[in-house]
């Protein structure tokens, strides 16, 4: 495999620049607000109409999908691959493990962005958007990251 | 003195995997959550934040640390998800 070296700011701008509706999700949201946390992965929601727009935009990077973007529409969900891993959430809306529907466009429209470097923003959910996607694969260690969050959400209002 | 322990198993790693991704029943959760987060807890964190965030003030640089971490704490693990 061709080994390409990562960065991750180009990576960013790449994602921006395909005007792709990205939300940075998982532990590296939690990371760029602050929360010192563990991972290996990038994981973003996209729009469902989105898919071949970030792979397109990704595909420099050497990232190629494990799915068709027929078959990421149909199972909801593929990664991105090359040395790096980018797990991308593509459904419309995820129901959380209480039954809570939570859809992509409403999250979308409630996002929070942060300025990465010049010119490079990210967006992620709100708190308490990012809070509900914890609950959508609903593991010990989300239950850690939603605690976590809930501090943070607290000390913010504050 | 300094002992060599064995590595575990890739059968061992595999049932540590599941166990740690297996996804909680509602209740589970709920009960999970239902457990109010102490003042000891909230300092704990909110220390931890605040270093996080003076010591790395930008996302950027957040995210290039944990990236630097990532490497460092598991480096010849084949890569899984977190």
């Amino acid at each position: 495999m061709e080994h390409f070296e990562f960065d991750e700011v180009e990576f960013f701008r790449a994602v921006q620049a395909s005007e792709v509706r990205a939300l940075l999700i998982g532990r590296r949201a939690l990371v760029a607000l602050g929360l010192p946390v563990l991972t290996a992965d990038y994981d973003f929601w996209i729009h469902i109409d989105d898919i071949q727009a970030l792979n397109g935009a990704l595909e420099p990077f050497g990232l190629t999908p494990t799915r068709s973007s027929q078959e990421a529409r149909r199972t909801g969900r593929y990664v991105l691959e090359n040395g790096e891993m980018v797990d991308v959430l593509v459904a419309r809306s995820v129901p959380t493990v209480d039954g809570v529907t939570v859809a992509f466009d409403d999250v979308w429209k409630r996002r929070q962005e942060l300025d990465l470097a010049a010119g490079v923003r990210i967006s992620l959910p709100s708190l308490d958007d990012l809070i509900a996607t914890k609950r959508f694969a609903a593991r010990p260690k989300d239950l850690e990251d939603i605690r976590l969050l809930e501090i943070l959400r607290s000390e913010v209002e504050e | 003195m300094s002992r060599k322990t064995k590595p575990p198993s890739s059968e061992t790693l595999a049932r540590l995997r599941d166990y740690a991704e297996r996804r909680l029943t509602r209740e589970e959760v709920e009960a999970a959550l239902h457990i109010p987060i102490g003042e000891e807890e909230r300092a704990k964190v909110v220390a931890l934040v605040r270093w996080f965030r003076r010591r790395y003030p930008t996302p950027l640089d957040r995210l290039a640390y944990v990236r630097r971490a990532h490497r460092r704490w598991r480096p010849e693990t084949p890569r899984q998800k977190t």
